[in-house]
């Protein structure tokens, strides 16, 4: 490793992540159950993996680098892309295709002004399609930050961008 | 008609309360069977016909019993509920979370009770964080309340894969790595998680047993079929009128379910149902008097699965829907095995050639041979679905393949 890369592994996490790191590794009976969530933890507080950032996971639940950078690279929540503030899921699972996801995807990329997967200039918003979110009754089903907001329509979507 | 998980859903607003949950009746189970020799409780589940109802309708009372008894394998045994519902038609989950969290606890419970499991781990999808929420508010309730005695439940969320929903996938993901499934046996009752005896269940399953043990076995294997016990939730979507969560005995005919929820819309004519999920190829016209359950469902070539079910019109396409089909598919193969890795990739990028107008006759010839190559050669039923689903389109609507087929 150079001492760039050393370095930005020591520092990838202020000293209060750390903390909320460790905690996770305390969390459940074993300290493995705790990676995800901790994982989790890092996506929400840099919006995308680092490799510095799972090296330091690695250090922390004492696992081998490849092992997190494995974990990492397999789930839909990370992302080697930084996501925006406001992460916004349109869904495209069989009903909520049905009912139109395609328009909706197009409506997204025309109110935020960016492609799927890339963040607006201020960083706040980035939209992408998403699997099936379990919401096939209100289909196409649009999400924030893990959370359900409802159906996706012209007006729903220019609401998006008054959120706090 | 005859409810059991949503009895109170319209008449209770706030049944997600623990004030309210006990008001009607709630946790008074768990008190019945704290105390109560617990190979008896496990043989009443067994006599309730209790089905597993996060797809695979295995019995619940048979799955608790392959657990290896303490003097055998001593040490800590675990239950695990999965509420990773991720499969494109089934939101049931979401909705019993939401509305029923306590009855969701107090069947947790009992199962901890009947296995002996101390720690136990509601693994939830990170997509439902408004259900996380609703859980965590509920656990910190019935703990104030005194409720869980020694057994402590654990939540945790899961990354946005599918196959984490998946059951011995759940198991690696919950250890911390990629959701790969295992290759049974050793099935999750012999060596779970961190190889420990572990019961996993899913949510609307461990839903059912306060009623069973509340009105005994017998009264809820007389709501459902002869060999699938109780109600079961379907989860409405497509084309339909009136799209949302409905409870019906075991056993009720699809006609009934499409005339309860208004499918298919006016105007339209029925094309398929899918029945629990898309994975699950569609029920069709002629059996609309199927008596919904596992095992007359799957008499007609389809699952049941986890109650999924989107209604499909006239105005739908099948190639289109394989097309959706088989992209989630590809998106969400856990990368394990090759034939369902490649395979899905290939079948998904063959039926997107047809969807723009270049498919050939062999197209479709490659696609049935393509999902011979993975159906019962991979581990998980993942794999499996990626050769149902496009068989069983190809079977079902022959003449919309054949119209995507240039003329030479």
């Amino acid at each position: 490793m150079t001492p760039a890369a050393a370095l930005a592994v020591k520092n990838a996490f202020t000293p209060e992540q750390e903390k909320a790191l460790v905690a996770w590794t305390k969390k459940y009976p074993y300290t493995n159950l705790g990676l995800i969530e901790a994982l989790r933890s890092v996506q929400d507080w840099h919006r995308q993996m680092t490799p510095a950032a799972a090296a330091r996971v690695a250090e922390i639940f004492n696992l081998p680098f490849s092992h997190v950078w494995g974990v990492a690279t397999f789930f839909p929540t990370y992302t080697h892309w930084k996501t925006g503030e406001k992460r916004v899921g349109i869904c495209r699972g069989l009903t909520c295709y049905l009912a139109g996801s395609d328009k909706m995807e197009k409506c997204l990329e025309k109110t935020l002004g960016v492609p799927k997967k890339k963040a607006t200039a201020d960083g706040k918003f980035s939209w992408e399609p998403m699997e099936c979110l379990g919401a096939c009754e209100q289909g196409p089903a649009l999400q924030v930050n893990d959370r359900l907001v409802g159906k996706a329509t012209e007006e729903s979507i220019l609401k998006l961008k008054d959120m706090k | 008609m005859t409810k059991i998980l949503t009895k109170h859903f319209d008449s209770e607003p706030k049944f997600h309360e623990l004030e309210a949950y006990r008001r009607l009746g709630g946790y008074s189970a768990l008190k019945k069977a704290l105390g109560q020799d617990r190979k008896a409780l496990q043989d009443e589940v067994t006599k309730s016909n209790l089905r597993g109802l996060g797809g695979a309708g295995f019995p619940t009372g048979v799955k608790w019993g392959t657990v290896p008894p303490e003097d055998k394998v001593p040490g800590p045994r675990y239950v695990v509920v999965n509420a990773d519902e991720s499969e494109p038609g089934c939101y049931k989950d979401r909705i019993l979370l939401t509305r029923a969290p306590h009855q969701l606890i107090e069947g947790l419970l009992i199962a901890a009770y009947v296995i002996g499991a101390k720690d136990t781990f509601i693994f939830i999808r990170g997509e439902y964080q408004n259900q996380y929420d609703i859980l965590e508010k509920a656990l910190a309730e019935a703990k104030a309340a005194g409720l869980l005695g020694d057994v402590t439940i654990h939540l945790m969320r899961g990354a946005g894969a599918y196959i984490s929903g998946l059951d011995t996938a759940l198991l690696e993901t919950m250890e911390g790595k990629k959701a790969w499934p295992r290759q049974p046996p050793p099935f999750p009752t012999v060596a779970g998680l961190m190889a420990k005896p572990t019961v996993v269940n899913n949510v609307e399953t461990l839903s059912m047993l306060p009623f069973i043990i509340n009105e005994g076995a017998e009264a809820f294997a007389k709501i459902g079929s002869p060999k699938s016990g109780g109600t079961v939730l379907f989860s409405i979507s497509g084309s339909v009128d009136k799209p949302g969560l409905y409870e019906f005995p075991m056993g009720t005919k699809l006609r009934d379910v499409l005339a309860a929820c208004g499918g298919p819309k006016a105007g339209r004519k029925l094309k398929g149902v899918i029945p629990g999920g898309t994975s699950m190829p569609p029920l069709m016209e002629k059996d609309l008097d199927i008596e919904l359950d596992f095992d007359s469902v799957r008499a007609a070539g389809t699952f049941l699965g986890a109650g999924g079910m989107i209604v499909l019109d006239d105005s739908m396409d099948a190639v289109e829907i394989a097309h959706n089909i088989e992209r989630f598919l590809t998106h969400e193969s856990c990368g394990q095995c090759t034939p369902c890795r490649e395979g899905s990739n290939w079948s998904e990028r063959i039926l997107e050639r047809m969807l723009v107008g270049h498919g050939e006759q062999a197209d479709i010839d490659n696609l049935a041979r393509v999902g011979d190559n993975i159906t019962g050669k991979v581990i998980c039923a993942l794999g499996d679905t990626v050769g149902m689903v496009l068989k069983g389109y190809i079977g079902r609507y022959p003449e919309d393949f054949k119209k995507r087929v240039k003329s030479s």
